[in-house]
């Protein structure tokens, strides 16, 4: 093993190297083993105050790893195999005996400590080159000990960038529909690692179509629990709750728009379905569509000039785009009898999809101009609602591959497969946040 | 399991009719021999906090039976016709309450686009019973999409049970 063998292979993962999952996790399912990725040792935090030992140290740890297995670039090495302790190292290049790593077959190490100041956890984290034996990245973050996995995913996302060039997807959320504790569908909301996943409606009625506000911070759904279905926009940390949209029928699929000004969502009026625009105060800005067809599932483009829907008006459903301020739809999806669901990539190029094909449904990815379809998911069982990491490179979706419903991520290639959660119920309609900074 | 959503739905119908004022005509029947029925529900298929009416408003032999549909279709086929022809003399024998018009959907396909074609459904409903004569303020309509399935298997004839409009009598 050399330096050159190391910056080939470096090379390789920034100029062509598709995600590719490394060996089995705890949680994780890897439908595509064999595949070589960078290995990386990942060791628990150092206690700097030599205090109380908090489940700090491993809980980074973990996330970080889970987070970089997720990735598809890294193959996490097994803690197990360690030389090096933590609490008899430090956290510069000097103290670092890199044959350690070099000999377990680490490319590259994270390694770093934690302390307490007041109620303020604080946590230094760095990343080195093994075989240089030099660092690559170092942070150090501050902020209230129960945001352990937010620093965790922030490092996670900062690791991606120095990788690949691009900042990586971790530092989100993703909010989603459960019947794990009752009969009907709740909201929930979770971090990518699942350890915080909190149920954010307890009505005991139909929910559909949770979405994220574009900073992240709120939640747009829609509701039976007055009767008819309305759209709600709710804070999950302070339990505030506006209804947006209450037109007698269906007030469906809120999405906001990327400004966070306007609210797309589909409007019923006397069993026909219209793409509208409003306000947050709830006002009517704009009829986008006007049609005896369906017209559902608002989907924005990135600069919010326009948005992707579904309209079953030449025949079945199919994928349109349309301008906000008006203009002919351009259909979009041209092959298959039944596409929906769209959701537009925050890099613009391609909008994700569901197709009916043979009776089964999977996730396909276009570009916005109708070319280049991708299938994304070839399963037996049924995939559905796809939405985009806030990187563009992940789609999580639903899926019953497994026998119950649930999420799981694909990379944008459709190479790796991965299951997101686990337990009781079934789980569906996934939206994923944009970055929570 | 059918058979017993028939029985009480009959009864919720006489409950409905007796509560309105209107005498029991064709097409009500109560517990047998007239007594009291009392049986289990299955709760699949009823939504006990959103439901403004009471249970099932239809039965077999009722004047408002659940109308079958094609996969992602919202046409009403010779049969449905005939069945809201029939509910329509009936709700103009029966001048009191209105009727809220359910659109459902099978599990397969994605949850907006079902709930958009629920709405469809309803309305195509809704529509024919209006040129028959009914009173358009005597009808409304609601779309649950895919979310309440009358069962609950993955097989063709239990998608087709659950591709359907069903009928809810309210009161004034």
């Amino acid at each position: 093993m050399t330096a050159r063998w190391n910056r080939l292979l470096l090379l390789l993962i920034l100029a062509v190297a598709p995600p590719r999952l490394a060996s089995a996790q705890v949680h994780l399912q890897v439908l595509d083993p064999g595949s070589r990725s960078y290995p990386i040792a990942i060791a628990p935090l150092k206690n700097l105050d030599g205090g109380a030992t908090k489940d700090v140290a491993t809980k980074f740890a973990d996330i970080v790893a889970r987070d970089l297995t997720l990735s598809g670039f890294f193959k996490v090495l097994d803690r197990s195999a360690y030389i090096e302790k933590p609490e008899t190292s430090g956290l510069t290049v000097e103290e670092t005996n890199f044959d350690n790593w070099s000999v377990i077959g680490a490319a590259a190490l994270v390694k770093g400590g934690f302390s307490l100041e007041g109620d303020n956890l604080v946590i230094e984290a760095k990343m080195f080159d093994v075989y240089q034996r030099k660092q690559l990245t170092g942070r150090r973050y501050r902020g209230s000990v129960d945001l352990v996995r937010r620093m965790a995913h922030r490092f996670a996302d900062e690791i991606m960038q120095q990788f690949t060039g691009e900042r990586g997807p971790f530092d989100s959320r993703i909010t989603f529909l459960s019947n794990r504790e009752g009969r009907f569908k709740e909201v929930y909301v979770m971090s990518l690692d699942g350890g915080d996943m909190q149920q954010v409606t307890k009505n005991n009625t139909i929910n559909v179509s949770p979405s994220w506000s574009p900073d992240a911070r709120q939640l747009l759904y829609t509701s039976y629990k007055r009767g008819n279905p309305d759209l709600y926009l709710l804070d999950p940390l302070t339990s505030r709750e506006s209804r947006l949209s209450q037109k007698a029928g269906l007030n469906l699929g809120g999405k906001m728009s990327p400004d966070g000004s306007t609210i797309a969502l589909s409007v019923e009026n006397d069993g026909n379905t219209d793409i509208v625009l409003i306000n947050r105060a709830g006002d009517l800005v704009r009829r986008a569509t006007d049609n005896l067809s369906i017209e559902v599932s608002p989907s924005w483009s990135p600069d919010g000039h326009q948005f992707a829907f579904c309209s079953n008006r030449s025949g079945g459903p199919q994928i349109y785009v349309v301008g906000t301020e008006g203009g002919t739809a351009r259909r979009v999806t041209t092959t298959g009898d039944y596409n929906t669901s769209p959701s537009w990539s925050p890099k613009g190029d391609r909008i994700a999809y569901v197709s009916r094909w043979e009776s089964g449904f999977n996730i396909f990815t276009v570009k916005t101009d109708g070319t280049d379809v991708r299938q994304i998911t070839q399963s037996s069982g049924n995939c559905e609602d796809p939405s985009w990491s806030p990187d563009g490179r992940y789609l999580v979706y639903s899926s019953t591959r497994g026998g119950k419903r649930k999420l799981w991520i694909s990379d944008a290639q459709g190479i790796s497969q991965v299951q997101l959660t686990t337990g009781n119920g079934d789980d569906s309609s996934p939206a994923w946040s944009r970055w929570l900074d | 399991m059918g058979k017993r959503w028939l029985s009480v739905g009959g009864l919720v119908l006489m409950v409905a009719l007796f509560a309105t004022g209107c005498p029991s005509k064709k097409g009500t029947k109560p517990g047998k021999d007239g007594g009291l029925g009392d049986e289990p529900v299955d709760s699949v298929g009823s939504l006990d906090a959103t439901r403004k009416g009471g249970g099932p408003g239809s039965t077999k032999d009722g004047p408002l039976r659940d109308l079958a549909f094609g996969f992602d279709s919202y046409e009403l086929d010779d049969a449905a016709r005939a069945s809201l022809r029939e509910g329509a003399a009936w709700l103009k024998d029966n001048t009191k309450g209105r009727v809220e018009v359910e659109g459902h959907c099978d599990e397969r396909g994605t949850v907006e686009y079902n709930l958009a074609l629920g709405a469809k459904r309803a309305r195509a409903a809704k529509d024919y019973l209006a040129t028959l004569g009914v009173p358009n303020d005597r009808l409304s309509t609601i779309s649950y999409g895919e979310e309440l399935p009358l069962c609950t298997e993955h097989t063709d004839d239990c998608w087709a049970r659950n591709r359907r409009d069903h009928f809810v009598l309210l009161g004034d």
